[in-house]
């Protein structure tokens, strides 16, 4: 393999794009915008989500104090204003009425005798009442109802603990092992970093080497002595080049604008996101060596990402795909990515840990390399 | 039918137990030479024997097989049978790229580099020094025309300045024989003219030419000519032998007299 030819190679894509402005701009401007639509969009948490209240709560005066508190209002209070809104009414009816018309996605009703109740069964968990948050949901979306829960019960732990009921069962989650204070969007960004990354190289390269056939200089190319090793190693190393340029551009963006977790090395962030977009480039030559024109190329597009986008664990956990799918996330080469990055990113790993991934998306690189300089050469008569 | 043929000057004596055909001043020596894309047949068994420095013309309407005979000849295409030797050595041989130069149908330039870079390339690959770069520039930009349109974006030119800058990229590394499909095709009559003279000044410097193309007034240049009509070749020699071995006046109506022949054979 001669260097030289190689090199002439890569430096023939970058005088390209000298001329092609368009194509620069959008090359580098496109992750950022990537990531910037995403990052907003994903702000992660659900947040300003309307709910009635009805509090008959009469209170209780818990001694020795001399004044009637109600633990009604203490969970209110210890609600996240950002996360629920509350708007009051005096009825259940009314209540519902509002999560009908769609005003209020539920409704929570604290019964009269709510903290005495509750006092009661706390210092005699043997009596036979049983005290009760009644919550009516609109579960048309689950993610918005199964906030409103979380909140409340988040709520009612503060509350009693706060007014020294004692609660008969506590499950302290606060001790964070990894990733304490991550908020959605922390755990989505790094993920949704390998998705944009993987299918900006790859279109970039998919397109890129179709119309070195469709030109007809892949058959001038044929007839000098550039091998088609040296061919694929040129696109590779050019593409590289610019991956790796995007990579950076993509790490600065959510850092600096989403301000993003970043609890392990952001080198070895960096790595791992640059040996993903290799790889990605890898598999767009591969198709693209594969295809004979633009239209054909196209058609590899949703047949690559949709599985990448579905099996990798981008938006949901592989803990929520099917057991029997689960094994298929490992042949898609993405899904390392994202646990590398997440790994780094929000666990704090280093290099002793993800160097499994690395060393799989390396190995996904070398065989896309292969297979791409297999294609060129069987094309050959 | 083609053995019926007038007496052959090509095809002398006999040499298929010799492959060494360049011993035999052959450039080009094919031996049943046959591609077949499906049931289709481009190429029929074509024997042919290319003399070393020489302007070797393939003649034949569209559609006759020129194309894919240059193809095979390149290593471009496997053969479905048959063989081809070039300078000596059996096709494909990596040892040959750095001798011949191609010039395909297509023009296959990078549109979205200059012309001075679309050169460069070519020499780069072919292992060309900077400098020797740079003066076979100067010459070939000098050849087609182009000296003005050196920083121009291939893109920008027209359709026969694109067709001239392909034909300056097949010979950036002087190559000692030179593959040109349809070299002068959009080009007008003028350049067309000072085209076939750098070919016979290249044919003196001891070049070999094997060139396609369908005008027929055109072949009166070539040393030699092959006419290929559907994938066979229906006759060979020098353009004045084969106008007189048909009793025609021209090569136009002496194709149409061997295509009536093969017709009826």
């Amino acid at each position: 393999m001669s260097i030289r030819r190689t090199l002439s190679i890569t430096r023939r894509i970058f005088r390209g794009l000298r001329h092609d402005w368009r194509a620069l701009f959008m090359m580098f401007l496109t992750p950022i915008i990537g990531v910037t639509v995403f990052g907003v969009a994903f702000s992660g948490d659900v947040s300003h989500v309307q709910v009635v209240v009805v509090n008959q709560d009469e209170g209780y005066q818990i001694p020795p104090a001399t004044v009637a508190v109600s633990l009604a209002d203490a969970i209110i209070a210890n609600c996240d204003a950002d996360v629920l809104r509350f708007a009051y009414v005096a009825t259940e009816e009314e209540g519902l009425d509002r999560v009908k018309s769609g005003k209020a996605y539920g409704l929570i009703i604290f019964p009269s005798n709510f903290t005495s109740e509750v006092y009661a069964k706390g210092l005699d968990p043997t009596l036979p009442i049983n005290p009760k948050i009644r919550v009516a949901l609109d579960k048309s979306n689950v993610t918005v109802a199964n906030t409103i829960t979380k909140a409340v019960s988040e709520a009612m732990l503060k509350a009693s603990e706060s007014m020294g009921i004692e609660s008969p069962l506590v499950i302290d989650a606060d001790n964070a092992v990894y990733a304490e204070g991550a908020s959605f969007r922390d755990f989505f960004l790094p993920g949704n970093i390998g998705f944009i990354m993987f299918m900006l190289t790859f279109i970039l390269t998919l397109l890129a080497f179709v119309s070195e056939r469709t030109s007809g200089s892949l058959q001038r190319l044929h007839v000098t002595p550039l091998t088609d090793s040296e061919l694929v190693m040129g696109y590779a190393l050019a593409f590289s080049i610019i991956a790796v340029i995007q990579t950076a551009i993509v790490l600065v963006t959510i850092t600096v604008i989403f301000n993003t977790m970043m609890a392990g090395n952001v080198w070895l962030a960096f790595v791992v996101i640059a040996v993903l977009s290799i790889m990605s480039l890898s598999l767009g030559i591969l198709c693209s060596s594969l295809a004979r024109a633009e239209a054909q190329a196209i058609q590899f597009l949703p047949l690559v990402a949709m599985p990448c986008f579905l099996l990798s664990g981008i938006f949901w956990p592989i803990e929520a795909i099917p057991v029997y799918l689960r094994p298929l996330s490992y042949a898609v080469p993405p899904t390392y990515a994202v646990n590398a990055t997440r790994s780094v990113m929000l666990r704090g790993w280093g290099l002793e840990h993800v160097w499994v991934e690395l060393v799989a998306m390396v190995a996904f690189t070398v065989a896309f390399l292969v297979l791409s300089v297999w294609s060129l050469h069987r094309d050959r008569g | 039918m083609l053995d019926a043929a007038p007496a052959d000057i090509i095809l002398g004596g006999d040499n298929r137990e010799v492959p060494d055909s360049i011993r035999n001043g052959y450039a080009v020596e094919t031996r049943n030479l046959t591609k077949r894309f499906g049931h289709f047949t481009a190429l029929d068994n074509l024997d042919l024997k290319i003399e070393a420095h020489a302007v070797h013309g393939l003649l034949g309407p569209n559609g006759a097989g020129k194309t894919t005979a240059i193809k095979l000849l390149c290593g471009l295409l496997k053969p479905t049978a048959g063989e081809a030797y070039i300078l000596g050595k059996k096709v494909p041989d990596r040892s040959l790229l750095p001798q011949i130069g191609y010039m395909p149908q297509e023009t296959a330039l990078y549109l979205d580099l200059t012309v001075h870079h679309n050169l460069s390339l070519y020499g780069e690959l072919y292992g060309l020094t900077r400098k020797r770069i740079a003066e076979r520039e100067k010459d070939l930009l000098r050849f087609i025309a182009l000296e003005k349109w050196r920083d121009s974006l291939v893109a920008n030119l027209s359709g026969g300045m694109k067709h001239r800058v392909s034909l300056a990229c097949s010979m950036i590394h002087e190559p000692k024989l030179l593959f040109l499909d349809e070299p002068t095709v959009g080009v007008d009559p003028e350049l067309r003219a000072s085209f076939w003279e750098y070919f016979n000044g290249l044919q003196k410097a001891g070049v070999t030419i094997v060139l396609t193309t369908h005008y027929m007034d055109e072949a009166q240049h070539c040393d030699k000519i092959g006419l290929i009509r559907r994938g066979r070749l229906i006759a060979d020699g020098t353009p004045g032998d084969i106008v007189k071995r048909t009793n025609t006046t021209n090569l136009e109506d002496a194709f149409l007299a061997l295509a009536g022949h093969q017709a009826e054979a």
